[in-house]
């Protein structure tokens, strides 16, 4: 009795189901294809991610490799030294070889220096009002720079930076209120320290027109202080 | 019996074979149209087997109902109400309406058959 009445149906009927047929098998296979491509998605993310994880502990396992090297490497320069020394001792004309690749040494920051030295601290000028340009009371990147010039040719055997050391290829940038070191970017005040002799530095700096006055009247407040000890590690040691 | 046999054959390799991407925001729209589907074939097979089967009105509540689900979407995207749960829960509720009538009738045919 159904099949006679299923039969019955007019053909137009026929089609219009067959049309909603087709309808709904296209969107149950769309949606079933998409939700299965969601689901390809999600575990190739957890493939990416096992891959990244996998990458980052080999990553620290060659930090941890090269650390190791820089400390033998280390080791090795200070027996070189060692050898040179005593090398010296011997020979007096080698003395003067030794000492000068120790002072191409400390220009190039491969080996620490420590000593008697100077920091000079600059610092931004008060806050004027009357004043409308800020860069009229801000350190300029060339002030460090005429700072470091002159503490160079004062016979300083090493400067720092707010702590980073300066070698014979450093260079520094303005990049608006801070600059960069070495890729390293340091904001106001900053602290220049040297090793060397104070007596000598702090006559250099201190020079009449010299140095501190001239950034006096830039509006920088300049600090030079005497310092007993300063030491700064090998360059090498920050690089990794 | 062929014609929607094959109707259906079609949509489905069309379905596996369109290779289109569709943004995250409207997959809503294809669960409701998914949904909206379904429950009118499943009104479809009750009604059938109420004898009160009509085919315009199969068809039509079946297109109506998917435009009328993937509008009620749309509008909940973008009023930033989540209006496609109310076609959701409207749609499942009939749903299994539709299939407990349609388990009843067939109940009680076979009970029936057994006494004869």
């Amino acid at each position: 009795m159904k099949k006679n009445k299923l039969l019955r149906i007019p053909s137009r009927g026929l089609i219009l189901i067959s049309l909603v047929s087709l309808v709904l098998g296209f969107i149950l296979a769309y949606s079933y294809s998409i939700s299965s491509a969601k689901r390809d998605q999600i575990s190739t993310n957890t493939v990416y991610f096992n891959e990244q994880e996998k990458y980052k502990e080999d990553l620290i396992e060659q930090k941890e490799r090269n650390k190791e090297l820089t400390e033998e490497i280390n080791a090795k320069q200070q027996e070189i030294r060692d050898f040179e020394h005593s090398f010296a001792n011997s020979e007096e004309s080698v003395e003067e070889l030794v000492k000068e690749a120790e002072m191409l040494r400390l220009l190039i920051g491969d080996i620490p220096s420590q000593g008697k030295g100077i920091a000079v601290s600059l610092q931004d000028g008060a806050y004027n009002p009357s004043q409308e340009n800020p860069n009229e009371y801000i350190v300029h990147e060339s002030h460090v720079f005429k700072v470091i010039n002159e503490l160079k040719i004062s016979g300083a055997e090493a400067i720092s930076i707010n702590g980073q050391r300066l070698h014979s290829n450093s260079f520094i940038r303005c990049t608006g209120p801070v600059i960069t070191v070495d890729g390293k970017t340091f904001p106001a005040p900053f602290v220049i320290e040297a090793v060397g002799d104070p007596a000598v530095l702090l006559a250099s700096v201190n020079l009449g027109g010299g140095v501190v006055d001239q950034l006096a009247s830039d509006n920088i407040v300049v600090t030079v202080e005497e310092k007993g000890k300063i030491t700064m590690p090998a360059l090498r040691d920050d690089k990794n | 019996m062929w014609l929607p046999l094959l109707g259906l054959i079609l949509g489905i390799s069309l379905g596996l074979l369109t290779d289109i991407q569709i943004p995250d925001v409207y997959e809503s729209y294809l669960s409701i149209a998914v949904l909206a589907a379904l429950d009118t074939l499943f009104g479809g097979i009750r009604a059938q087997l109420q004898q009160v089967y009509d085919d315009k009105v199969f068809v039509s509540g079946f297109f109506f109902n998917i435009a009328l689900a993937a509008a009620l979407a749309f509008l909940g995207v973008h009023l930033g109400v989540d209006l496609y749960l109310a076609a959701i829960f409207a749609f499942g509720v009939r749903l299994f309406q539709n299939i407990a009538v349609i388990r009843r009738i067939i109940l009680t045919k076979w009970s029936e058959r057994k006494k004869e």
